[in-house]
């Protein structure tokens, strides 16, 4: 244990992030279901397994016009869990990332400039931990869950866009 | 801020799919169904819901189930995620403090519950058949479950935990608390902390997972000038500002009686019926100017005679300045301590140590160690990362008037190694030791090692 509970991010609910990441926005709040198909693709995209259809989203918009999405990712980090809301811009980028559960000991949170690396990212080979994404010392399990869920963020935006130009396509929209 | 949120259900994909879609959900939320049913059977076969929507004998519209299905997956996602309500908002002030927006409520503001984690390490050993000099030694190799861990935990409110650590070395032979303490969180940014303490020193002290320390064995440094593992009761502030954090502590003195010629290991009370006639502070400050690069320091002072030497003070300071960077798969990281025993001339006295067993005045050690892990660049989530580190040390680089020093303690090494972790829960360690020291007992050893944590 090197860090302790007090100088780790800290944890805020799903509204108070999607209010400070999209000012001004209102929101559709979406569950979704992934087919077999597009878990497989977002699979093979994040290099990280999809472990479940279910998938929570939040679609920003500011005057009809959609301005991001955000996900909600929940994964293991050593015995528990963590949820994480993972905010993404108009184009797929990572805008910030918050933890809104962590159920781990507080020593292993994230700490927020360790957030921060992933903001302005895309999908890439080189968001990675020890890449592009350097580790927490101390709290190694963390960074490489968070790391891994962004990726899987990522790639499920990716599939999910494909499916809603197909649809948009098929609507003569 | 108000906001305005709808919920809706959306299947993705063919239309062919929906059905197995609807399928998966269902199975997604079997936990649910399962809490149901006992109503549904409890109300002659119609739940309270069923009663609003549809008559006896109806099937339900594609609509209702689909709205009963988002309704489902709505709850099973909230239960999923872990979240609870009744977070306390944050005001304009602590977003403003924190510069990042509303980064600011509670980390203890979760249920109350029991963590559990541990990790463990077995070391393979096999000592050189030959000294520096090449004399020839018997063989000596062994294998040893080094440390099994349980760590524990407990949050009992918002404000309130409990951690520990509970170490089995050598396969079970020995048991003991590594640490054992009650944690009071005072606001966001400092928190009270007693009990048994980790002292706050160095890098493997605090941090000796095996995943973590790089090499089968730590390093001498840390085990001879830095006695880890190291662990007293006591009381004291933990906290950060910024990229800085921060431990200080007041815990029980080490023992003066159990030092010797080889350093003060055998002067730390491990918090069993620890003497405090003497007390001594512990500390630690640590920046972190961005992720992955870290420099630090840490100090110990405080006396240590435990009244058991009349007449004579024994002062203890140990000072430690380290560093490390971890960038793209470069692991960097070096140590230098140095501690100063005060009165070690009357401590040897009163301890009957003479000529070169006496207590150095003075031991100094420090190491330098970089590892690079081969697979970083690539999209392998292994791990294999050769690594060398030099060290050198002597417990006795300065010793009283009167006394003579051991070369034997004069000691340098070189390792080299390499690691391998399948996932990064699990390593493989397997390093040579090229050990040397002023005598010319130098003995080389190869050590391979297998640890987890979790």
């Amino acid at each position: 244990m090197a860090v302790s509970a007090t100088d780790a991010a800290s944890q805020i609910s799903r509204d108070e992030a999607l209010a400070f990441v999209y000012p001004g926005a209102t929101f559709s709040a979406n569950r979704l279901f992934l087919t077999a198909e597009q878990m497989k693709d977002a699979t093979a995209r994040a290099g990280e397994p999809v472990r479940t259809p279910l998938i929570a989203r939040y679609t920003a918009s500011v005057g009809g016009t959609v301005v991001g999405r955000a996900y909600i990712e929940t994964h293991t980090v050593r015995t528990k869990k963590e949820s994480l809301l993972i905010s993404l811009d108009r184009a797929g980028k990572v805008q910030r990332v918050d933890v809104v559960a962590f159920l781990e000991p507080a020593e292993y949170l994230a700490p927020t400039p360790f957030l921060d690396q992933f903001t302005g990212r895309h999908l890439e080979d080189d968001v990675r931990l020890h890449r592009a994404i350097r580790p927490i010392a101390g709290a190694t399990l963390t960074a490489g869950a968070v790391t891994e869920a962004v990726r899987r963020v990522l790639a499920i935006d990716e599939v999910l866009g494909a499916a809603d130009a197909d649809r948009r396509i098929e609507s003569g929209q | 801020m108000i906001m305005r949120l709808s919920l809706s259900l959306t299947f993705v994909g063919s239309r062919s799919l929906v059905h197995a879609s609807v399928v998966a959900a269902a199975m997604t939320v079997g936990a649910v169904t399962l809490y149901i049913t006992p109503l549904y059977a409890q109300s002659g076969g119609r739940t309270t819901a069923d009663e609003a929507t549809a008559e006896p004998g109806d099937r339900l519209s594609p609509e209702e189930i689909e709205r009963r299905l988002g309704l489902l997956a709505a709850e099973v996602e909230q239960l999923r995620s872990g979240e609870t309500s009744g977070r306390v908002p944050l005001t304009k002030q602590q977003r403003q403090v924190l510069g990042l927006g509303p980064s600011a409520a509670s980390v203890y503001e979760r249920e109350s519950g029991v963590s559990f984690a541990g990790y463990g390490e077995m070391v393979f050993q096999r000592l050189g058949t030959a000294d520096q000099r090449g004399r020839r030694l018997g063989s000596d190799a062994s294998i040893d479950l080094l440390r099994a861990i349980i760590y524990t935990g407990y949050r009992f409110n918002n404000r309130f935990l409990f951690n520990s650590e509970i170490e089995f070395e050598h396969g079970g032979k020995e048991v003991a608390v590594e640490f054992a303490y009650l944690e009071y969180r005072i606001n966001q940014n400092l928190s009270l902390r007693g009990g048994m303490l980790l002292v706050p020193l160095g890098f493997v002290n605090e941090l000796h997972e095996p995943n973590v320390f790089i090499g089968a064995l730590r390093p001498e440094t840390e085990r001879r000038i830095i006695p880890s593992t190291w662990h007293e009761n006591g009381a004291g502030l933990v906290g950060s500002a910024g990229p800085v954090t921060f431990r200080a502590y007041a815990i029980n003195g080490l023992d003066a009686a159990g030092f010797t010629a080889a350093g003060i290991r055998g002067g730390r009370q491990g918090g069993a019926k620890a003497k405090v006639n003497d007390w001594a502070f512990a500390g630690r400050a640590d920046v972190s100017p961005m992720p992955g690069v870290l420099a630090g320091i840490g100090l110990y002072q405080g006396n240590s005679g435990q009244g058991q030497f009349e007449g004579t003070r024994v002062g203890s300071t140990i000072v430690e300045v380290h560093g490390q960077a971890q960038i793209r798969g470069v692991d960097v990281r070096g140590l230098f301590a140095r501690s100063n025993i005060d009165g070690a001339a009357a401590l040897n006295a009163a301890l009957g140590h003479v000529g070169p067993a006496g207590i150095g005045d003075t031991m100094v050690g420090g190491y330098g160690q970089v590892a690079y892990n081969l697979l970083s660049q690539g999209n392998s989530r292994l791990s294999l990362a050769p690594f060398y580190r030099f060290e050198k040390l002597n417990t006795q680089h300065a010793v009283p008037a009167g006394y003579s020093t051991d070369p034997a303690l004069d000691i340098q090494v070189h390792v080299l190694g390499v690691e391998f972790k399948p996932i990064s829960n699990i390593v493989l360690k397997a390093d040579y030791q090229f050990t040397s020291n002023k005598a010319g007992s130098g003995r080389d050893q190869m050590h391979v090692a297998l640890g987890y944590a979790f």
